[in-house]
């Protein structure tokens, strides 16, 4: 049933080229295309990960593979969702490749159904992994506007149009509701802890990792409420911000050893 | 002094303070923490392990300076709270007057200004009747989402550091079937212990009874991994586990008999001088064809060919011997029969008090509902006047526009 997987895979990547190639040379057909392929994409890796939900006797998110593959998922219900509220190409444009990097990290990953570690056998499990995922498909999304907004910038876009207007309010949009899924995340992991090791911070690398981009977060979010930055700067602080929910998925667990190693 | 207060409360002084956590953890989390000194002079030289240690990056999260840093960042949110909180108060009021009395911007015909009510009043906004026209609001509680974010950071910092502190918490061992008394006399007693549950799963389960000193409270429960038990104020932890020996002694002197763990090194005799030495037990073994032993010392694979390295010792005479489990050996009147080995777990018990964590917990659950509040449940007013509508609210109201510019294009489309 891996070729659900692959298949995903492949419709993300083929998705992505006609999105962009669409938006580039504003051609509404082949954009159709991107959607449809989007869409069937996302339908075959609904069905591989219910697939091995059911196989595994658990939700699916207990290791990187697992993790990384309901990220990308999550980013692409948050892509449909913001372009059915939006109407707005770009948001495709930027949900389409997101998706289909986080699904081609999950590609190089083990992609094994192993036991679950008793440490991981807790009521919390589900609500602070999933949290994580969605709360990461935020970040990510709004990283990808950041990037949008710059590259349109270059293109010649001036700050007060208002679709640069429009993707720069987005990206504070999903980074509020990131910023709110990752305190989340760290208060369940905080309690989750409590319980399987007696101590709710032990100052492990990826609880370290998830402080320091909570606060990275809180700093953007103070910029922008109270000294009403926007833009460009916003734009950077918002990719400069994905580098570190990066580096706490992916970095911490090769370089960092913790309590979360098992994550690998 | 002023200058100062007001920089002290400053959003740029909590801003500087965050900077400096986010660059203490990042030090923490780069640098291993709590390792020997030893290890630092391996890894970065002897002259920089010493500025390290002195500076105490070593260890910093439990350093003068990052808890310096915490109390200020208590201070300057106490101070931005309690500053913020009587605007707060005022800000609904101070809106809806506003809203009394600002003049439409955008226009409106007399079917869109029905659509736009409709569409306000099925979205729960509260309606008020002035006499400038109809003023909707929604979202009145959002004007306290800052001011209970920053309590509820003040909160959690708060508990937190006092859950960090105050447990006391000690780490037994406990052999199956035994027991322990704590020190206000709580008695801990293990009935059982397993790694793998019925169907071969790896499990790690104790069965524990806890009684009270006074025998008026009695508990019993099978503990595990995310499954601690509560008694009282103690909460005890499914925290590791071991294997240790077993060897059946029997005096045939007056046929006593009792079973007894081996875990450390010990001297079994009654008399003082004959008996035996325990001195390790083995996962296993190899025998070559001459029928040498080498003794396995990893427990990867668990105790499959479990031996005993022991000296017996009689009439001054001390001998290595390996024993097997179910291996007897007679020293005068005393037998010594080895056993196969037992697991038995190791149990962390903390005694903290049951308030701090309910604080604690309700300081989480405040905060999520708090941002929630924030970025969420934006206060926001619509007035509508007989012909045009404007919206105000203490942030961008983008979403809304989007909406309402949807809805009365979707009019105009009809039309």
């Amino acid at each position: 049933m891996n070729i659900l997987f692959f298949a995903a895979l492949v419709g993300y990547f083929v998705a992505s080229v006609f999105q962009f190639v669409g938006a580039s040379m504003k051609k509404e057909a082949l954009r159709k295309i991107a959607h449809i392929v989007f869409l069937i994409s996302f339908v075959l890796h609904t069905a591989f990960m219910t697939w091995r939900g059911i196989e595994a006797h658990r939700v699916p998110l207990s290791n990187q593979f697992e993790f990384a593959s309901a990220f990308a998922w999550a980013a692409v219900v948050m892509g449909f969702v913001l372009y059915k509220r939006l109407k707005q190409e770009w948001v495709m444009t930027v949900a389409m490749p997101v998706a289909y990097l986080v699904l081609s990290y999950a590609a190089f990953q083990p992609m094994e159904i192993k036991e679950m570690m008793p440490a991981l056998r807790s009521t919390w499990f589900v609500l602070h992994i999933g949290s994580a995922a969605f709360s990461y498909a935020s970040f990510a999304i709004a990283g990808g506007l950041g990037v949008s907004y710059l590259v349109q910038l270059k293109k010649g876009k001036s700050e007060t149009d208002a679709k640069m207007k429009q993707i720069d309010y987005m990206g504070y949009r999903l980074i509020c509701l990131g910023f709110l899924l990752l305190t989340v995340v760290i208060f369940s992991g905080a309690i989750w802890a409590e319980q399987a090791w007696s101590a709710w911070w032990t100052w492990d690398p990826k609880e370290t990792w998830a402080l320091i981009t909570w606060i990275f977060y809180a700093i953007y979010l103070h910029q922008r409420l109270r000294l009403k930055w926007q833009g460009k700067r916003m734009a950077w602080l918002a990719i400069i911000a994905v580098i570190l929910v990066a580096f706490t998925f992916v970095g911490v667990n090769l370089l960092l050893p913790g309590l979360h190693s098992y994550a690998v | 002094m002023k200058k100062f207060l007001r920089f002290f409360r400053s959003m740029k002084f909590g801003m500087i303070l965050l900077v400096l956590v986010m660059l203490l953890s990042l030090a923490g989390s780069l640098i291993p923490q709590q390792e020997s000194a030893m290890h630092y002079v391996r890894a970065y030289g002897s002259q920089a392990a010493q500025v390290m240690i002195a500076l105490g990056v070593t260890d910093i999260f439990h350093t003068w300076y990052f808890y310096a840093l915490e109390i200020l960042l208590c201070l300057n949110l106490t101070l931005c709270s309690i500053l913020r909180f009587p605007r707060t108060r005022k800000a609904g009021r101070e809106w809806l007057s506003r809203a009394e009395k600002a003049e439409g911007e955008h226009p409106l015909t007399s079917e869109q200004r029905e659509k736009l009510c409709a569409y306000l009043s099925a979205r729960h906004y509260r309606l008020y009747e002035t006499a400038g026209g109809k003023v909707y609001s929604k979202n009145a509680a959002g004007f306290y989402g800052s001011f209970l974010t920053h309590l509820s950071i003040l909160l959690v910092l708060l508990f937190g550091s006092l859950v960090l502190m105050t447990p006391d918490i000690q780490d037994r061992t406990v052999m199956p079937g035994s027991d322990f008394i704590l020190e206000d006399g709580t008695v801990i007693t293990c009935e059982s212990f397993h790694i793998q549950d019925d169907t071969g799963k790896l499990d790690y389960a104790s069965v524990l009874t806890m009684k009270s000193a006074d025998g008026s409270q009695e508990k019993r429960q099978e503990i595990r991994v995310n499954e601690p038990m509560r008694f009282g104020e103690y909460k005890v932890y499914q925290q590791t586990y071991g294997t240790a020996g077993r060897v059946k002694i029997t005096n045939h002197a007056n046929g006593a008999e009792e079973v007894m763990f081996l875990t450390d090194p010990c001297f079994l005799s009654i008399d003082g001088r004959n008996g035996v030495y325990f001195q390790a037990l083995y996962p296993g073994f190899i025998q070559d064809e001459e029928g040498n032993y080498t003794l396995i010392t990893s427990t990867a694979n668990s105790y499959t060919d479990p031996v005993y390295s022991i000296q017996s010792i009689a009439d001054g005479m001390s001998t290595s011997v390996l024993a097997f489990p179910d291996e007897e050996l007679r020293i005068g009147d005393i037998s010594f029969t080895f056993l196969s080995p037992a697991e038995y777990p190791g149990l962390r018990i903390k005694h903290v008090s049951s308030w701090l964590f309910g604080g604690l917990y309700f300081s989480f659950g405040l905060m999520v509902v708090a941002l929630y509040l924030c970025f969420f449940a934006v206060p926001v007013y619509v007035k509508v006047q007989p012909d045009a509508f404007t919206v105000l609210s203490p942030k961008n109201q983008q979403g809304l526009m989007i909406d309402l510019g949807a809805l009365l294009d979707e009019k105009e489309q009809e039309e």
